[in-house]
């Protein structure tokens, strides 16, 4: 028996078994259009999903939509990449990360929005012409609506920098290696360090380097991905090095912790940490929990020191998506168009403090008093112009694992030359390239 | 003065292997700050992680998953091997010597070759998310059979062809004349399938993603690792100790049945 | 005549046999085909496919092969069962054979010192993983604590890269040694008395007894020792991903939990199913290896 008689055989025993997919389940109840949205699983944006969408009711009295968290589960990716391969997606999501994009684009999980007659201008009033190429998928059509984006900053105690002398937030990687040799120190005497320039979670986790790497790559390369347009390799090697080298010379003077911290909550609002690099939704978490003294502020992410330019930034994208499971695409863009309306946009800055992906927000009186209310979140909406998501390739969370990797390697254990370190990924991303080319 | 040496190297193996478990069960009652130290009791006696571990996880949801799947996969091994285990010891059939070599070659494929096509198969099968997919892959134990064979072999055939001759059938002899005279080794099948079921964890994590059907075992590594604990040592030895006090508790009355158990299958190995 | 209605009853007879024989056995062959057969044939077609469940299956050679190859975290999840096995085996072994000799003096309490180490044997791979990670902590742990205590330095057990699949094998021997103490006693207690007093009889001391009598009569158990542990080092999944997650620098990266990440967090079913091949291969070459060795040990 060949192998295709063999293949025949298991094709046989496969229908044999059967799938037993329930059909979608759009049901119309009572003549009303039924819509499944999915939002990200935390209270703030349920409760600010719901709200929304009982307005958006209120105005289409003909569809009921259902609002549901995300089931829970690992991660929200491998939750919907479940939901797609059992074909139980909802009707439309917003809270997918670009990096999946492709992924659902190959399995046919999703609508293409560029069949939308309004589409273009909608885009238009969100992002500038200049960043349009990485939303777009590699057939050519956009399959996202940008939502929000969370640029990734960093947040100093204005208070412990002045004391070290420091009236501005350090900038370069030599005023940040300059303020931790001030900063760092063992204030109760004990032998042990227990005041640091920054923390961050050490251990090899994708997505955690999108706070340090990923983030100091963007802003050292002058803002650029992993991938040209094109969708071939580009690693900036020397920016790739500089970030390495300055995260080893920071692990290697202890001005970073080698510390997996699980427990005892923030250090940065203990005032154990000058730094801490993150996105703007930790605003919301401060308010609530930090003490009324600490004095914080948010700047750019340092950069090296022959730095030209604006700074870049990794900005964590959350766009909306139809699923093809859908039987009223029309109803459901109905829906997704008012989710990024300026109302809308307004509320989602207003209650999570998430910036919205919209140009000139700054300039629009429309949403001064909020940041009159908040006034750092000013520097987190004048940072998402200059914000880079993640390349819309496959297999990019292998790619980024690699980088993850050599970063643990080089910067915080220093087993490795930062060279050797960008040599060694791009040698994984290359064999992962070409085992799915 | 060599028995006391003796003694006092016994003890020493003593206080390795069991004092962790003794440390364990006081820590969980102990405060959090205090748990490092290395003081024998606590200033204080708390309930806090208890209190953490059944908040945040569906303890007793989770007890009833690992028993339900655990007694229905030793159930349905102990019938459905022992039939095998009988055909293959008592009953003259063209064919068995090859089925018997076909079982001795299933206990060489390593799991993890099967690891991922079987996953793929219950995801087909629909199963996932489900006790289904739990029990139904391990209805069956290439070990029990080689257990029980062994063992049915050594009852006298004269005993089953006297029942035959009373008109019994196979099945009835099997569980009025076999069972009766091989509970030894149907104590041991019974026990490795219900300690291995109950203990397996690396299969749960994989097909069940849904918090209501979790087993106890996957529960708690998901506390452990996830963020439930909030990094704290005390939850996490409390929902360990949960999950070892049933098994413990058993090994207690029967620890002679369990050491006979796992000697037999270490043999077997 | 008599003769005949014998015969041709006894036939009849093996006939009913014969059907109840495929009966009683069919249930355990119909699941045996369903949840080995067919897996077993898949995994030969999967291992030459990318597949994430999503998109349909697509054929691509030998490249899962190709990329193994040059895939340096499948070498290293080799060399770390490597370095697991080389400190586990003979620390299980030693430590093992000690408590059977111990246990093996006429003595009191037998049975209760014998519950007592087997006790780890039982419980849950997932309570001994949690409790580890306690006792092996830097700064709160333990055996850390006891060190101090005594005037010592604090090991970082887990931390560091070189002492992490260490510090996993000392636990592993620790909850399985339990079970070959058992054996190892039970293989003690079967060995005749007169071949001691052969042997002594031959003017050979203690040492000498133990090392050409004990031990060669000790080689089934051991046997089974380095099968079992060899079997278990390539499965180790638990307790990597509860206490280190592969890492630091993935020192403790095993097979399984590589085969996992593949599969479930990068979605390589195709992969992953090549990776669990040739990981089957190595076990099956090792094992085949060790009993050829082990056992030819015996008769040298």
């Amino acid at each position: 028996m060949g192998s295709r008689g063999l293949l025949g055989v298991l094709a046989g025993v496969l229908l044999l078994m059967g799938c037993h997919r329930p059909a979608s389940m759009s049901i119309a109840e009572s003549g009303k259009t039924r819509l499944v949205y999915w939002t990200a699983p935390n209270p703030d944006e349920l409760a600010l999903a719901r709200e929304l969408v009982a307005e958006w009711m209120a105005a289409n009295p003909d569809v009921e939509v259902v609002v549901q968290p995300i089931p829970a589960g690992q991660s929200s990716e491998e939750v919907l990449l479940a939901a797609v391969a059992a074909g139980t997606t909802p009707d439309l999501c917003s809270n997918i990360w670009p990096g999946i994009v492709e992924d659902f684009v190959e399995a046919g999980a999703l609508v293409p929005l560029d069949q939308f007659p309004d589409f273009d201008s909608l885009l238009d009033a969100r992002i500038p012409e200049t960043v349009r190429a990485s939303f777009r998928s590699r057939d050519g059509h956009f399959y996202q609506l940008p939502w929000k984006t969370n640029p990734v900053m960093m947040f100093y105690n204005v208070q412990l920098l002045r004391e070290a002398g420091l009236e501005q937030p350090p900038r370069t990687y030599g005023e940040y290696l300059e303020a931790a040799r001030r900063i760092v120190a063992d204030t109760d005497g004990d032998g042990l360090l227990d005041r640091w320039m920054g923390y961050r979670d050490i251990r090899p986790i994708w997505w955690q380097r999108y706070f340090d790497y990923y983030a100091f790559y963007i802003a050292a390369s002058g803002g650029r991905t992993l991938f040209d347009r094109q969708g071939n390799l580009a690693i900036d090697t020397m920016a790739s090095n500089r970030v390495f080298a300055f995260f080893a010379r920071l692990y290697a003077m202890g001005a970073f912790p080698k510390a997996v911290w699980t427990s005892g909550g923030s250090r940065f609002i203990q005032e154990q940490l000058a730094t801490d690099f993150t996105g703007p939704w930790h605003l919301i978490w401060l308010e609530k929990n930090a003490p009324p003294d600490l004095t914080y502020d948010v700047a750019p992410i340092p950069v090296p020191d022959d730095h030209e330019g604006p700074v870049y930034t990794y900005g964590d994208y959350k766009n909306i998506v139809i699923f093809s499971t859908t039987q009223h695409p029309e109803v459901a863009w109905r829906l997704a168009r008012f989710l990024v309306s300026r109302k809308a946009d307004r509320r989602l800055l207003e209650r999570t403090r998430q910036i919205p992906v919209r140009r000139g927000l700054l300039d629009d009186p429309y949403f001064a008093p909020v940041f009159e209310r908040y006034p750092i979140l000013r520097h987190f909406a004048a940072q998402a112009a200059y914000t880079r998501s993640v390349d819309s390739v496959p297999d990019l969370k292998e790619i980024l694992d690699a980088l993850a990797q050599e970063f643990e390697a080089a910067a915080v254990y220093g087993v490795r030359s930062p060279a050797e370190a960008t040599r060694r990924a791009l040698r994984r991303i290359q064999m992962i390239l070409d085992w799915n080319a | 003065m060599r028995r006391l040496g003796l003694y006092l190297l016994l003890g020493i193996g003593l206080v390795g292997f069991a004092y962790p478990f003794v440390w364990m069960g006081i820590a969980t009652f102990t405060p959090e700050a205090e748990i490092p130290e290395l003081t024998l009791l606590p200033s204080r006696w708390t309930l806090e992680h208890y209190r953490l571990v059944f908040e945040r996880i569906p303890v007793w949801r989770g007890l009833l998953n690992s028993l339900v799947v655990a007694l229905a996969v030793t159930a349905s091994v102990l019938v459905f091997t022992s039939m095998a285990a009988y055909a293959l010891a008592k009953l003259h059939w063209r064919g068995r010597e090859t089925v018997f070599s076909l079982i001795l070659f299933t206990l060489m494929i390593p799991f993890l070759l099967l690891l991922i096509p079987l996953y793929t198969l219950v995801v087909r099968l629909g199963w996932t998310d489900s006790l289904l997919g739990l029990i139904v892959p391990f209805m069956m134990n290439a070990t029990g059979v080689l257990i029980l064979r062994q063992s049915f072999l050594t009852i006298p055939r004269d005993l089953i062809d006297a029942a035959r001759m009373d008109g019994c059938g196979e099945l009835r002899i099997l569980f009025t004349i076999v069972w009766p005279l091989s509970v030894p080794a149907l104590v041991t099948v019974g026990l490795l399938t219900f300690i291995g079921s109950w203990n397996e964890v690396l299969w749960p994590i994989i097909v069940v993603r849904e918090v209501q059907w979790m087993t106890l075992p996957q529960l708690v590594a998901l506390f452990a690792v996830g963020g439930g604990a909030e990094g704290q040592l005390g939850p996490q030895l409390a929902a360990a100790f949960l999950l070892a006090l049933p098994i413990v508790l058993a090994y207690l009355f029967f620890q002679r049945y369990f050491i006979q158990s796992f000697a037999t299958s270490g043999l077997k190995g | 005549m008599p003769e005949r209605v014998t015969k041709n009853r006894r036939w009849r007879v093996r006939l009913r046999e014969a059907q109840q024989g495929y009966v009683l056995v069919a249930p355990y062959l119909l699941h045996l085909s369903v949840f080995f057969g067919y897996p077993l044939l898949f995994a030969f077609v999967l291992m030459f496919h990318r597949w994430d469940i999503v998109t349909p299956m697509e054929f691509v050679g030998l490249k899962n092969f190709w990329r193994l190859m040059r895939d340096d975290l499948f070498f290293r999840a080799l060399l770390n069962t490597g370095i697991f096995l080389t400190i586990h085996i003979p620390l299980q072994i030693v430590v093992a054979l000690f408590f059977a000799e111990l246990l093996n003096r006429p003595l009191k309490g037998r049975g209760f010192f014998r519950a007592a180490y087997f006790m780890p044997v039982v419980v849950s791979g997932v309570v001994i993983t949690i409790l580890f990670q306690q006792l092996f902590a830097f700064d709160t742990g333990l055996i850390n604590r006891m060190l101090q205590a005594l005037g010592g330095e604090p090991v970082p057990w887990l931390v560091s890269p070189a002492l992490a699949m260490p510090s996993i094998a000392i636990m592993a021997t620790w909850k399985n040694v339990g079970l070959y103490i058992v054996l190892f006693l039970a293989g003690l207690q079967h060995i005749p008395r007169h071949l001691y007093e052969a042997a002594e009889l031959d003017g050979a001391n203690a040492w000498q007894r133990w090392w050409h009598v004990t031990l060669p009569m000790l080689n089934p158990t051991m046997v089974t020792v380095v099968v079992l542990s060899t079997i278990g080092g390539f499965s180790l999944f638990i307790e990597p991903y509860i206490l280190t997650g592969g890492g630091p620098l993935n020192a403790t990266l095993s097979a399984v939990l590589y085969i996992y990440n593949q599969a479930f967090y990068f979605n390589h079913m195709g992969y992953a199913a090549a990776l669990g091949f040739c990981f089957a291969i190595v076990i099956f070459l090792v094992v085949l290896l060790q009993r050829r060795f082990v056992e030819t040990d015996t008769w040298s």
